[in-house]
């Protein structure tokens, strides 16, 4: 009911708003006269506030989640679960993964790279906490090719600025020697190959780190290092029985996959096990090899850190000073049997045991597989003259040209397609 | 590959997150004392404030050089002077006030160290006015060896494959497998791809001198098959350098303590891979102490990284 309002027409003050669908109208409710009407039209000011809205915005997809990135984040909870990660690591990497998400990079790549991502995700969760999960775990559950997970690994590391700590191997070894199945007899694992878990975890800690030590760590894929660790662990607290077996054999037993370069790491941790044994007195005489060291690795890793430090001089003094010979050993404070004067007296020159080996990576004992003479110093200025017989030995004669022609006409009828070129 | 296809059976205890590491504070304990002015400092150089100071040396380096020269030796003598006081004082009961003999003989220099080129001076932190005796030279001595050379030139011309891999013998060309042709030359040994909209890359030159002429033969070549080649725009793009410290190197220490440059992954490559910010190098660090330099436009760049590395590396020598 307006105030004051009268129809022209009756002049009664009946007036109501009655809007026309989309304008507004004052009229009187008696006659049924039209006293105002409202703008059917905006003007260009009132459109400012309804400006159009692009398709893309207006689907709301870089809002929304899109299903491929559902799907990647349903996968990466599976991937967890099927690990059996603790719930927060899920939560973890299902972040990363959105978060990695938001690049366009991302969004746009293909399938495989976001099916490789997942695992990415939940292998940077895992290494935050000190989970000790290898790539060649997450390749094999995502059937990823490594290749295709590195690159997207590398990539994603950058991409979000993460710092990912190194695998832990403690943890590692732990892991995976859980996984041997030894520690119960079987069908296939007779009673006298079943071992102590407890034993064998300690044995093979100890001889990792040995191996870390003495440089077969640094640089390598650690799984074929702790695979040798775990067998000449395994092979050492019974080796009667033991010494028969071999390490493929040994791997088939455990049902675990013998990675390839193990035999290699096994080889080198046996020569650094035997030089170990040259510096205990009552093991020289025994004259061990690469099978009969194993039956002392008892003895050995009980006094490695002194054995190392006699066995091996540093490398590193030794390139820097060029060298000098260490002649007699000075036997430390005796932590085993061996007596300073007894081993002196007992062994003649001749069996004196040798100057300790050079403590260096494998890589830099082996000789250079080529000598790369130094380049010689060269005088080009960038500017010389170019003549043009150096010029024209690399074109074709007419005849060549022919020749060439020929042939390639001759290999397409042969093979019936046209030619590429 | 490997294949580790045990599943942890326990559940370990939840450690917090090891990723929020703290920026690796460089843990640098040099093995021989280094002076103060002489000798390149890790890691500290990248800060933005010694970033414009460098820049600036290396514009002035020669006028600088001989007036830090001048300076020092002022320096120096005040220094042997005070000394000489002082002594002399303390000396008064009963020595003979003998002057002593160390400040006199050393001689500080920030002339360019033996093992660098003249293009690249020492990087130089500001000089204080007590410098004690140093050793002169706490350079490595090892001068990478430039391996190889990547530059592009625009011939300026549209070319014709196939009329190029016809007429040439040094010339392949499959152009279902590349779009380009690939042509090869004995001196400089070079191998160069050629595309059809003129623009050429040039590899394989051992020095930018090499590439620039390797790049010059190969546009001849062009122009004597007929098109109208010109040499413009000529520019090194990328330069790998190698060299080795001879001594093996401890990655997993290195990883740890310049986590936020260094990437390590054993599982999937052997060496180091340390991204250097200034200047911007990629580097690879092996076990074995080789180190392979890329990512350098001038060859100062590659000897600059090789110098500021080699501190931090000789920090991981000692093994037990």
């Amino acid at each position: 009911m307006p105030g004051g309002g009268r129809c022209p027409d009756c002049g009664s003050t009946e007036l109501v708003e009655d809007s026309h669908y989309s304008q507004s109208q004052l009229v009187c409710s008696d006659c049924g006269c039209v006293v105002t009407e409202g703008v059917l039209t905006t003007t260009f000011s009132d459109e400012g506030n309804l400006r159009e809205v692009t398709y893309s915005r207006s689907t709301g997809e870089n809002e929304q989640v899109s299903r491929s990135q559902q799907q990647g984040l349903r996968r990466v909870r599976d991937l967890c679960r099927v690990l059996q990660l603790p719930s927060t690591f899920e939560d973890t990497a299902v972040a990363y993964y959105q978060q990695a998400y938001r690049h366009p990079g991302i969004r746009a790549a293909r399938l495989q790279k976001k099916e490789v991502l997942v695992g990415c995700c939940v292998l940077i969760t895992c290494r935050q906490h000190n989970w000790p999960l290898t790539m060649g775990t997450i390749c094999a559950l995502l059937y990823a090719d490594l290749d295709v997970f590195s690159g997207t690994y590398m990539q994603i590391v950058k991409l979000l600025g993460l710092d990912v700590p190194s695998l832990c191997l403690a943890d590692l070894v732990k892991t995976y020697c859980s996984s041997f199945k030894l520690f119960q007899a079987s069908p296939s694992v007779p009673a006298k190959y079943v071992e102590d878990k407890e034993k064998m975890l300690s044995r093979t800690l100890q001889l990792v780190e040995l191996a870390d030590e003495t440089w077969l760590v640094t640089g390598r894929h650690p799984l074929p290092v702790i695979t040798a660790a775990t067998f000449l662990a395994w092979q050492s607290l019974q080796p009667s029985e033991r010494l028969r077996c071999s390490l493929a054999r040994f791997c088939k037993l455990a049902n675990v996959d013998l990675p390839c370069p193990a035999s290699s790491r096994l080889q080198e941790l046996l020569a650094v096990l035997l030089r170990m044994a040259e510096q205990l007195a009552w093991l020289q005489v025994l004259r061990l090899d690469k099978r009969s060291v194993v039956k002392h690795i008892g003895d050995l890793l009980q006094h490695r850190h002194t054995l190392i430090r006699k066995a091996f001089r540093d490398g590193t003094a030794e390139l820097e000073g060029g060298g000098k010979e260490l002649q007699g050993q000075d036997l430390g404070p005796g932590r085993g049997k061996a007596e300073a004067a007894s081993s002196s007296l007992d062994l003649p020159e001749g069996k004196r045991p040798a100057s300790p080996a050079l403590l260096l990576p494998p890589c830099m004992l082996k000789p250079p597989k080529r000598i790369c003479p130094p380049p010689p110093i060269s005088t080009v200025t960038g500017d010389e003259d170019i003549s043009d017989s150096e010029i024209e030995q690399y074109l074709r004669t007419p005849q060549e040209m022919r020749d060439f022609q020929k042939a390639q006409a001759a290999r397409q009828a042969a093979t019936g397609v046209p030619n590429p070129t | 590959m490997d294949q580790n296809n045990s599943l942890p059976p326990y559940a370990q205890g939840l450690a917090s997150p090891q990723g929020a590491m703290t920026p690796g504070i460089p843990i640098f304990s040099p093995m021989m004392p280094y002076g103060t002015g002489l000798t390149p400092q890790p890691i500290q150089n990248t800060n933005s404030l010694s970033l414009l100071e460098e820049q600036q040396r290396q514009q002035q380096q020669q006028a600088q050089q001989q007036a830090q020269q001048q300076q020092q030796q002022q320096q120096q003598q005040q220094a042997v002077a005070a000394v000489q006081q002082s002594t002399s004082q303390q000396a008064a009961p009963g020595a003979s006030g003998q002057t002593p003999q160390l400040f006199h003989s050393q001689t500080l220099t920030t002339a360019p160290l033996p093992g660098t080129t003249p293009l690249y001076p020492s990087p130089v932190t500001p000089m204080t006015p007590i410098t004690p005796a140093t050793p002169a030279s706490e350079s490595s001595g090892i001068v990478p060896q430039l391996q190889n050379i990547v530059s592009t030139v625009n011939l300026g011309c549209k070319l014709d494959l196939k009329t190029i891999a016809l007429r040439a013998r040094n010339a392949e060309y499959n152009p279902k497998r590349f779009a380009a042709v690939i042509m090869r030359i004995r001196e400089p040994r070079t191998t160069a791809l050629i595309f059809s909209s003129g623009k050429m890359v040039c590899t394989g030159a051992k020095s930018e001198e090499q590439s620039r002429l390797a790049a010059r033969k190969y546009a001849r070549v062009v122009q004597k098959l007929g098109f109208p080649a010109k040499f413009l725009d000529f520019k090194i793009q990328n330069m790998v350098g190698s060299c080795d410290v001879k001594f093996p190197i401890r990655l997993e220490g290195l990883v740890l303590t310049h986590q936020q440059f260094s990437s390590y992954e054993p599982e999937l490559f052997p060496g180091l891979i340390y991204r250097m910010i200034k200047p911007r190098i990629v580097l690879l660090i092996f076990v074995s102490g080789k180190v392979v330099l890329t990512g350098a436009k001038v060859r100062a760049e590659i000897y600059e990284a090789f110098e500021n590395i080699y501190p931090i590396l000789k920090g991981f020598r000692k093994t037990t």
